[in-house]
């Protein structure tokens, strides 16, 4: 695949939002000039409330509510303020729990009406043909900060249209989140996942079982895909082919949900089958599980919750490794996409825009938990992450510092080595990869039986999409 | 006894959980029914090991009391406008439509039937058209379309319980039907007009997909879409908060249906034998 930027940098490339500030400055002259409606030509409601500012009118924002809810008081009562002020714009931002956010977006799109700006948990490539392409202001932030990353770009960008349906702003590293002292007293590690598997029972037997989740939500979708990469049980090829029925592609899956099957058999407990994306994060904080794949909301609640002897022993590590690799999926990629019906798309992508170019105390403030879609939107890059994250007063010191090693090194799109197409997004939505690991945990199908089954559904999907054009 | 213990457990479990502290709650070991100290173990001074934190944090950084205005004001409308439309619409029913009446009546209570999964989307739109989205008008308007069918049906069948001779007489006096209906069914009514004020305004404190689809803005939210919303970030579960939160709407209810229980059950029952 070529550089998504590359192509933007093309001359046959869209018009540059300069390009399309200096055209439309210069048509509403000319409209102003000799139609004599200066004020409706720029799209003024009223008078500037701020002079010399460009935009107008209201913008409405959709985005999860975090789990830093402090974040979200600064955003809503500091950050957006300041930047609606700055810009001549009443901004309005709605916070809805994250599992809703899906419904809330097919419910917008079905009322062709809605936010302005829409945050998605993952890459929402469903709703490709319901947004407006952002190529112009991905090309404006990238000549600012430098490339974007890859895990933001391979979410965003549909080779097959050459645009990016959304903006990356920000993805959350996965990291393991484990018992420092459960892991010692049963002499096991976390290195790769033959050393979990062997881990698995003993841990189970001193009473604090593994929690690895085969469910319908987003933890499982995001660790098991990951499994899967690591050893190589891909399922689309780097042209966004469905290839896990095929070759090594279905031996690693096999392999992987062979794996997967030990580690519930001998070290986990039936709950992981019904659990919320939630349900880890609270058997972890009650002290029973010894290991969870999670972003770092689980190591933030045990610091949140007074309980120094569970966090000072909750430790974090990168995903182990697989035989083909270590490679983990983002656990959130928050991608903002601007609806075709928004109202206000000039102000939603100077917002988007200017929110990047000023990430820092986003990143500080979500507790580093919001990773910037651009690594250069932290000055110095990674380094300067990881130098940030050391101040970091919590025990064990510099926890979280490895998240910048398994954000540079380990993290990926999901649809890796592809991109995050729309049959990804479909796959991912509808729980099919959770649901293939269960069926060959519970012994309803074998590891072949259900890779068989699975790239059968893949390659359906993979057909209406195509012929959707969109793959 | 036994039964009432039963029933108002769950809502100990709230009244507990919503003041413990972050240790006692996390801890698997503690005892769920008391407040604990560090180690686990009970004091009768259990105020000590007790928190109003997490009260605190729902009523000072949520919008949590303008959830329950909001609830009250919608309910309050909404169980004003079901009236006024299902009362003339259940003794129309009862009294006048003839043999058909009863089959009108099904038809109307099938339309409560109709689950709102299928219906927001399209009602999304409508709600968009006529400029309500974001506003508790939107709820206003929808909510009867769900309380409207079943307090007529429910209306229909209590009307159908009140002796013909009762409104014979008063118009052999020489009452006009509105004042046969206003002076001397409506009083003999109550118990199932109250069932169907406690009735419509419980469904308006209980629905969610509405209330979370019309309405996007914390401020506008009422109790059952803000709870979810804003008391479960990302992936963590703000529990004694949410315990409270849901606690403090359900005891006014829980009183209202206690205080009137009797005409409750008559009002539910009393068509059902005609």
């Amino acid at each position: 695949m070529s550089d998504a930027v590359d192509e933007l940098d093309s001359p046959s490339s869209a018009l540059t939002r300069g390009d399309l500030l200096k055209r439309g400055t210069a048509a509403a002259f000319a409209v102003g000039m000799f139609g004599g409606l200066a004020e409706k030509s720029f799209g003024f409601a009223g008078p500037l409330q701020f002079a010399k500012k460009q935009l107008a009118g209201e913008l409405r924002i959709m985005q999860w509510a975090h789990f830093v809810p402090a974040y979200d008081q600064w955003l809503d009562n500091v950050y957006v303020k300041r930047w609606g002020e700055a810009n001549d714009v009443e901004v309005k931002i709605d916070h809805i729990n994250n599992a809703l956010l899906y419904s809330t977006g097919a419910a917008q799109v079905a009322a062709q009406s809605g936010h302005d700006l829409f945050w998605f948990i993952s890459p929402p490539s469903t709703f490709q043909k319901q947004v407006i392409p952002l190529n112009d202001i991905v090309q404006e932030v990238t000549k600012k900060l430098g490339p974007m990353a890859k895990v933001a770009r391979k979410s965003t960008y549909n080779p097959r249209t050459k645009q990016f349906y959304g903006f990356p702003d920000d993805y959350a590293p996965d990291p393991v989140q484990y018992r420092r002292s459960f892991l010692q007293e049963v002499g096991g590690s976390l290195r790769t996942w033959d050393d979990l598997r062997r881990a698995a029972p003993k841990l189970k037997a001193i009473g604090h079982p593994v929690g690895l989740g085969m469910s319908n939500e987003i933890d499982s979708n995001m660790l098991l895909t990951s499994l899967l990469y690591c050893y190589g049980g891909f399922i689309q090829n780097e042209e966004n082919r469905i290839v896990i029925g095929q070759g090594s592609n279905r031996r690693g899956a096999i392999e992987a949900l062979q794996v997967m099957r030990d580690i519930y058999r001998n070290g986990m407990s039936d709950e992981v089958f019904a659990w919320t994306a939630a349900s880890n994060n609270q058997a972890f904080l009650a002290g029973r599980l010894s290991v969870a794949l999670n972003a770092i909301s689980i190591a933030r609640s045990a610091e949140d919750s007074g309980n120094t002897a569970l966090s000072d022993d909750t430790w974090l590590a990168s995903i182990p490794r697989g035989p083909v690799m270590r490679m983990g999926n983002e656990h959130v990629m928050g991608v903002f996409v601007i609806w075709k019906f928004a109202k206000n798309k000039e102000a939603a992508k100077k917002y988007l825009v200017d929110q990047m170019l000023n990430y820092r105390e986003h990143f500080v403030r979500s507790k580093y938990y919001n990773f910037p879609g651009w690594t250069g939107a932290i000055k110095g890059g990674f380094p300067a992450i990881r130098k940030l994250s050391a101040q970091d007063p919590h025990k064990p010191r510099g926890k979280y510092t490895v998240l910048t090693t398994i954000a540079e090194k380990y993290t990926t799109n999901p649809g890796f080595p592809g991109n995050t197409t729309p049959v990804i997004d479909e796959i991912f939505n509808t729980y099919l990869i959770p649901q293939m690991f269960a069926e060959v945990a519970q012994g309803k199908a074998t590891p072949a039986e259900a890779v068989s089954g699975f790239a059968r559904k893949a390659n359906a999907l993979y057909r209406k999409w195509r012929n959707q054009g969109l793959v | 006894m036994p039964f009432a213990i039963f029933l108002a457990f769950p809502f100990y479990f709230a009244l507990v959980t919503m003041f413990k502290t972050n240790l006692d709650l996390a801890n698997v070991e503690h005892s769920p029914y008391l407040y604990n100290d560090l180690e686990g173990g009970f004091h009768w001074d259990f105020w000590n090991y007790a928190t109003t934190e997490h009260v605190r944090f729902l009523f000072e950084d949520t919008n949590y009391p303008r959830w329950l205005l909001n609830t009250l004001l919608v309910g309050a409308a909404v169980v004003a406008i079901t009236l006024l439309l299902a009362m003339p619409a259940g003794y129309a029913l009862a009294r006048l439509a003839g043999g058909w009446g009863q089959s009108a009546g099904v038809a109307i209570f099938l339309v409560y039937l109709i689950p709102p999964t299928l219906l927001f989307l399209p009602l999304s739109r409508l709600i968009t058209q006529l400029d309500l989205k974001d506003s508790l008008w939107a709820l206003i308007l929808i909510y009867p379309s769900f309380t409207i069918p079943f307090a007529t049906w429910l209306l229909m069948g209590f009307f159908k319980t009140i002796p013909q001779e009762l409104e014979d007489a008063a118009l052999i006096d020489g009452a006009s039907r509105l004042k046969a209906f206003g002076l001397i069914i409506l009083p003999i009514s109550l118990p199932g007009i109250l069932t169907v004020v406690i009735f419509a305004f419980s469904l308006c404190v209980n629905e969610f997909i509405y209330a979370f689809t019309f309405i996007s803005s914390s401020e506008q939210r009422t109790v059952s879409a803000g709870i979810p919303n804003d008391l479960i970030r990302g992936d963590v579960f703000f529990w004694q908060s949410l315990m409270a939160a849901t606690l403090i709407p359900a005891i006014p209810l829980a009183l209202l249906y206690n205080a009137f229980l009797d005409r409750f059950i008559k009002g539910f029952t009393g068509g059902a034998f005609r």
